[in-house]
């Protein structure tokens, strides 16, 4: 009897491990659905995936060559539909050499009759060509904030980075765009926090 | 029935570029159209400049489902004519046959190895000469639809050449905007036509000046995307509210128009033409009434529809399209004093 | 369904077996702890949903039989929409959708293939005397009701445009965020959470079960293949469902808490959201086919009196079927804008999966081969079955390519394809598995020839129904619409028919049902003879409500 009895103690036991075992594996894979949004975030920045651009400091910057090629970069502006925002680049398209600094010029104007706090999004079409887009200065970086009626002129300090003339990837790429979407983030009074916000 | 929700929507846009739906269709092919739009309250007349558009009647069967259709419909793009060779030529033959011998070979073992043919099971499991083969002929097949598959997908890909037009698309609750950055960046609202017998779906119009204005139902709409027909046309993609698909099946075409960044992809007609879409990803309560409408027309027809826009401007049609401004490197941003002049006359952002 | 439980217990109780004492009736069926009884309330509740989830689709037919709106404004007043709101009743399509495809696969294919047939017949083909876990097993029965009654009443609170969640059920965001305003989507997804976390003890329950308490001599590659395939599904349900989970708590806090994991406008990213819910929707069509593929394997084996043909590849297909399906998930996804790459990359690991299923049809088929079938009314099913997962899955081969889907993505045809591995695969081998096991269930035998009329009607009505759909796709006719262009109504109007042909062949199967408790013959032990050579057919029909008390042992000779 008490042998019958140990025998399924001990199956308890062995069906208590084996579910424990399963149980972390299920616990994992729900750990990693949430780590999925940072792990995306980084991949995207790493490999421009999903027309994600690079940011880069003055430092980093100051290092570029210029390749005595040019590109024709296109600029694009939307906004979310609930942003009451004018928004517009103020040159459709660029030509630029690779490797040199450029910079490029939006407008924005908050047509409400309110303090609109704002955040751009931003991707970079064709996307093979998004790790080689390096921001140094943008808009995008930060929050912006116009009062009621409120114009800015707002600015994107860039360059492209020559390696793109090395990849087959991008051999055949004429035209590199860079697109912006404000979205609202709050209405009234600005926060003081300012977030870096990377964007999609 | 909300049928001011859609132009509110875009009010902003519109009314800061100028143009309304009815300036759109002040598109004066003779002078009585001409004062028609002029007549109408909201119409921006005045500003109409030498331009000129009549819609292109659709022809039945090009560019739209036909009835009892059981195919692909006729492709009018390149990439079309080489995916339906695909489609019909590789795949349809393939997956036909398969089926096929599947039956057959039920048929063959339910007439054979029924309990009266065959009273005595054979016991055999296992020949692994023959479970070699259906492995490696599958693959075989499989490797053969992916050497086309993979070079069709190369070519979609490509990318648009040196000076390509392009459009912008953007998908909205319920209704397409297409935007025309190249020729003083007007912007185009369609919606569908409503049905002749209701309901009031939107503000779709069913004129243009006095003329009526029809199509295939559930298809058209009041103010088509007009292109240029047999040059490669760089569409840039988006959306404001939630994800559409902008999806054209006799142009081959389809991508989603994503909330927040743009998706790129080039369109090329062969020749000009009325070719018809519907949104192609859930978008909510109308879903169903967005439709798409290409016109593809000859460039100087194109170039004068563009010109029945207000602010719009042309440039040679063998050079690249669009205005070009560079500003020098590292020039410090001018605080907000010019912007007034971009706000006065946004149509055309010339900061020339 | 009373008459079931009041059968089984009459049913034992004429045996009178001393050791088969079973609890009074509210203990029995609601604190539960029998796999048995467990898997038959499984059965009648995927019964119950997939009724209601029929029924909404016979709505959709209703509707799609002509071009225009003409009885969706009724419908979506029953839920409390105002019928002249015209929005509403558009939203009402959506909220009908999204319902049709969460109750099928949540609330019908699931419960019915893993918690009906797997519970019953998991434990019974192992030799095992029970689950491992049964309390955990009655806790999973009731999470999937509760999912259910949660999503049923989605439908009546508000869902943005109107009642209930309309957001189809991939519930992409944003629409399914800032494009759904009111309480109906937070009910949606809180029914998935349940039926989940659900799902997720049932998994654990499994796999502990099969891996634990086999019987002596039950060694691995001895499991029937029903066996393993449970066992794969388990482990699919396993490590996708946690994955569905973290999204759509994610899509919740979204829409509840101000995060911004999937909106654009604090950082966020709407694809991603398709790569979790694909990344989970993906395993979750194998979880829906695989045990069906378990039930096909039993059936044909049983009917031909011979062997799995090839018992190896067949159960490591299954293995590689289910590994592969982790890595494929953005074929869903070809048309939001993948890079070229990306998109070469899941067209060809797609394609792959094409290999495993072919060895699965081809094995069938020489399983059939030099053996001595009779036509009993599950091998007909099981033939049916092979043949309409054929079709199903050679069209899966055509959207597998990138580049076509350019044009098929979203179209009738994909809505084709998924109903004929689905509604014509994984539902035929569903009826396929009731036909061979209802006997040992219930202990009385259904009559063949309305099973065989329930076939052939079947058979016809839903060919009827999805096969014109792969016109229409061609065609270019967009899912998820209530409303369609002049040239569409020929081959809908054609479904519609065969929707109504479907629907008749239903009424000839709960005739049988009532037939087999009203006047259907005593089951004998092993009613299907020789070829039938599985555990559950040394037992009685139905069988003890305890079994296996002394653990069987399987000899060398014995097999699957």
């Amino acid at each position: 009897m008490t042998q019958a009895s140990s025998a399924v103690e001990r199956a308890r036991q062995s069906n208590r491990k084996v579910a424990l075992v399963a149980l972390s594996m299920a616990l994992g894979m729900l750990g990693l659905g949430y780590a999925s949004v940072p792990l995306y975030r980084i991949f995207c920045q790493v490999t421009g995936y999903g027309g994600t651009t690079k940011r880069v400091d003055e430092a980093q910057a100051a290092s570029i060559k210029d390749s005595g090629r040019t590109m024709s970069v296109r600029f694009d502006a939307n906004t979310a539909r609930n942003m009451p925002w004018e928004f517009k680049p103020l040159q459709v398209k660029d030509t630029v050499s690779i490797g040199v600094r450029d910079m490029a010029l939006f407008w924005a104007r908050n047509d409400s009759d309110k303090t609109v706090t704002g955040t751009a999004s931003f991707n970079v079409e064709p996307e093979q060509a998004a790790k080689y887009f390096n921001k140094i200065q943008c808009f995008c970086f930060t929050e912006q904030t116009l009062q009621p009626g409120e114009e800015v002129r707002m600015p994107v300090l860039y360059y492209i980075d020559p390696a793109i003339l090395d990849d087959p990837d991008n051999k055949d790429v004429e035209e590199i765009t860079l697109s912006y979407t404000f979205h609202l983030t709050s209405v009234g009074d600005a926060k003081t926090l300012d977030q870096n916000s990377t964007g999609g | 029935m909300k049928s001011g929700t859609n132009a509110s929507a875009v009010s902003q846009s519109v009314k800061a570029l100028g143009i309304s739906l009815a300036s759109v269709l002040a598109v004066a092919a003779t002078p009585a159209f001409a004062q028609d739009a002029a007549s109408a309250p909201a119409a921006a007349a005045t500003e109409a400049v030498a331009g000129s558009y009549t819609p292109m009647k659709p022809t039945p069967g090009v560019g739209m489902p036909v009835p009892e259709g059981i195919g692909l419909q006729d492709q009018y793009s390149k990439l079309g004519e080489y995916g339906a060779w695909i489609h019909n030529g590789v795949l349809l033959p393939i997956i036909t046959v398969i089926c096929l011998l599947v039956l057959a070979l039920l048929i063959i073992v339910v007439l054979r190895y029924n309990r009266r043919a065959n009273p005595v099971a054979s016991k055999t499991s296992h020949n692994t000469l023959i479970e070699v083969i259906w492995t490696l002929v599958p693959v075989l097949i499989l490797i053969g639809i992916a050497v086309p598959s993979i070079d069709l997908i190369a070519k979609q890909y490509k990318p648009a050449p040196k000076g390509a037009l392009t459009i912008k698309v953007t998908g909205n609750q319920w209704f397409w905007t297409y935007g025309y950055p190249d020729n003083g960046d007007f912007e185009v609202v369609s919606n569908m036509l409503n049905p002749v017998t209701g309901p009031t779906i939107n503000n779709g119009i069913r004129k243009v000046g006095s003329e009526p204005w029809d199509g295939p139902s559930h298809l058209e709409v009041d103010n088509r995307m007009v292109v240029p027909a047999g040059e490669p046309i760089r569409l840039q993609i988006t959306a404001s509210d939630v994800i559409h698909s902008f999806a054209v099946p006799s142009l081959w075409f389809k991508l989603d128009a994503v909330p927040g960044r743009i998706n790129e992809k080039v369109l090329m007609i062969d020749k000009p033409g009325v070719y018809y879409g519907q949104c192609s990803e859930l978008c909510g309560a109308k879903h169903g009434y967005m439709p798409i409408a290409v016109e593809a027309l000859p460039r100087d027809k194109y170039n004068a529809w563009v010109m029945t826009h207000p602010g719009a401007k042309v440039d040679n049609p063998n050079a690249p399209a669009g205005s070009e401004t560079d500003y020098l490197p590292g020039e410090e941003p001018a605080g907000a004093a010019p912007a007034a002049d971009a706000s006065a006359a946004p149509a055309a952002v010339e900061a020339e | 369904m009373a008459t079931t439980a009041e059968h089984f217990q009459g049913h034992a109780e004429d045996h009178g077996h001393d050791h088969d004492h079973k609890p009074a009736f509210f203990a029995r069926w609601f604190m539960s702890t029998n796999h048995k009884d467990i898997g038959t309330m499984y059965l009648i509740f995927a019964i119950f949903a997939g009724v209601i989830g029929g029924a909404v689709s016979g709505i959709m037919r209703l509707e799609l039989a002509e071009p225009g709106i003409q009885y969706l404004g009724f419908f979506s007043q029953l839920v409390g929409d105002d019928p002249s709101n015209f929005n509403a009743t558009l939203h009402m399509w959506n909220v009908l959708i999204t319902a049709h495809g969460l109750i099928m696969v949540f609330f019908m294919v699931m419960p019915a293939i893993i918690g009906g047939f797997g519970n019953w017949f998991v434990p019974l083909m192992i030799g095992a005397p029970d689950m491992a876990f049964p309390r955990m097993n009655n806790v999973s029965f009731w999470l999937t009701v509760a999912g259910f009654c949660s999503l049923m009443f989605s439908a009546f609170v508000p869902g943005g445009t109107g009642m209930g969640a309309g957001t189809g059920w991939t519930v992409y965001a944003p629409l399914s965020t800032s494009g759904s305003p009111g309480p109906a989507v937070d009910f949606g997804i809180f029914a998935l959470h349940l039926a989940g976390a659900g799902s997720i003890m049932g998994a654990i329950n499994f796999i502990t079960t099969i891996f634990n308490m086999r019987a002596p001599g039950m060694t691995m590659h001895k499991m029937p293949l029903f066996v393993w395939s449970v066992l794969v599904t388990a482990f699919l349900l396993l490590l996708s469902l946690p994955v569905l989970a973290a999204a759509i708590t994610m899509l919740l806090t979204d829409r509840n808490f101000g995060t911004t994991f999937f909106d654009a406008s604090g950082g966020g990213d709407p694809v991603l959201y398709q790569h979790l819910f694909w990344f989970f929707g993906h395993p979750e069509v194998y979880i829906m086919i695989l045990p069906g593929f378990g039930i096909i394997s039993q059936i044909i084996s049983t009917f031909s009196k011979k062997p799995v043909f090839g018992y190896l590849g067949m159960a490591y297909a299954m293995v590689a079927i289910g590994v592969v399906g982790f890595i494929v998930w953005a074929h869903h996804m070809y048309a939001t804008g993948l890079s070229v790459n990306t998109k070469m990359y899941f067209t060809a690991a797609t394609m792959v999966i094409a290999v495993p299923t072919g060895i699965k049809i081809f094995s069938w088929i020489a399983t059939m081969w030099g053996g001595s079938i009779e036509f009993k009314s599950p091998m007909v099913w099981a033939i049916g079955f092979i043949f309409l997962f054929t079709v199903g899955g050679v069209t899966g081969v055509v959207l597998a390519n990138g580049g076509v889907d350019d044009v098929l993505h979203d179209t009738y045809y994909v809505v084709a394809h998924f109903h004929y591995v689905l509604s014509l695969g994984a539902v035929t081998a569903l009826f396929a598995g009731f036909y061979y096991w209802f006997p040992k269930m219930s202990g009385k035998m259904h009559s063949e020839l309305l099973a065989h009329l329930h076939f052939w009607v079947f058979f016809v009505g839903v060919n009827m129904i999805f096969f014109p759909m792969h016109f229409l796709g061609l065609q270019g006719m967009p899912r998820r619409y209530p409303d369609y262009a002049e040239a569409f109504a020929y081959w809908n109007h054609f479904a519609t028919v065969g929707y109504m042909i479907m629907a008749a062949s239903m009424g000839i199967w709960f005739v049988n049902i009532i037939y087999a408790f009203a006047a259907g013959r005593k089951a004998e032990d092993n009613y299907w003879g020789e070829g039938a050579t599985t555990l559950e057919w040394t037992l009685s029909s139905p069988p003890p409500y305890h079994q296996f008390e002394t653990l069987p042992v399987i000899e060398e000779t014995a097999h699957h």
